[in-house]
């Protein structure tokens, strides 16, 4: 089965690498932001089926992007995951706690980043 | 074509692993294309990439010569961290782990250690090598 995928990250060899993993492993259709407002308005124009959300981004990050998708009625309902490269305890802790569906690792494997997607989502 | 960071014997273990979660599996022409793909977007992001590293290098230097301003420790971790985020999925582990150690020691709350310059320095060899050594 075919999903839909929105990658919100500033950086764009993570947008693209990500994009062309799902892309390419899982046939996924995927849709691209560079921040997070922009994020936030693709998010409600295509209604992805799960979000990937950077956490370092300038201006608005990933955890105010989050509050925002979760406060906005057209967007509530799309599971969401972390992407972020900061590993240490504590921060994994303060993500954890924001009720995001999952935190995932950079760097990611392009083999395997859909199989960790559908096995937080539960997606066959 | 090997996959990037890969090799047969773990494409097949992947592969393996994906049959048995009842997941589709890249055909070989997929593979290739996936790995000549990410090839492609090595070629492209390069630039940015050897940009960072020579930031790293500089920082090195200039912290071993007890010239590196605060802002510039904090553009190091910075580079540092986006480093270690990208390289590992270009097939470069090694290339994480430096960065990553690079970012730590940066953006620790003191800043490096005085007597870490040569480690840095060391460090940001290393990784300039990984980074032009990558095929």
């Amino acid at each position: 089965m075919s999903h839909r995928i929105l990658i919100i990250d500033d950086e764009e060899d993570i947008r693209e690498v990500a994009g062309l993993s799902l892309e390419t492993v899982a046939g996924w259709e995927v849709f691209l932001a560079n921040s997070g407002p922009q994020g936030i308005a693709r998010a409600i124009e295509h209604q992805p089926d799960a979000i990937l959300l950077d956490v370092m981004m300038p201006g608005m990050d990933g955890p105010a992007t989050f509050r925002e998708l979760r406060g906005n009625p057209a967007t509530a309902h799309i599971p969401v995951m972390l992407l972020t490269a900061k590993v240490q305890a504590t921060d994994q802790r303060r993500f954890a706690d924001l009720g995001v569906e999952a935190v995932l690792f950079k760097p990611f494997d392009p083999l395997t980043l859909s199989d960790q997607i559908s096995g937080v989502l539960g997606w066959s | 074509m090997p996959l990037v960071g890969s090799d047969f014997g773990k494409q097949q273990l992947w592969n393996r692993y994906r049959r048995q979660k009842g997941l589709g599996v890249l055909n070989p022409v997929q593979q290739d294309a996936l790995s000549q793909a990410l090839d492609g977007l090595w070629a492209k992001f390069l630039p940015l990439i050897e940009e960072r590293v020579a930031l790293l290098g500089s920082a090195a230097a200039a912290f071993a010569a007890g010239r590196l301003p605060a802002e510039e420790v904090q553009a190091a971790g910075a580079a540092a961290h986006k480093l270690a985020g990208v390289l590992g999925s270009f097939g470069l582990a090694r290339g994480t782990a430096l960065a990553r150690e690079l970012e730590t020691l940066y953006l620790s709350p003191s800043g490096p250690e005085p007597a870490s310059g040569a480690s840095l320095i060391s460090m940001a060899a290393e990784l300039r090598a990984i980074v032009q050594n990558r095929r």
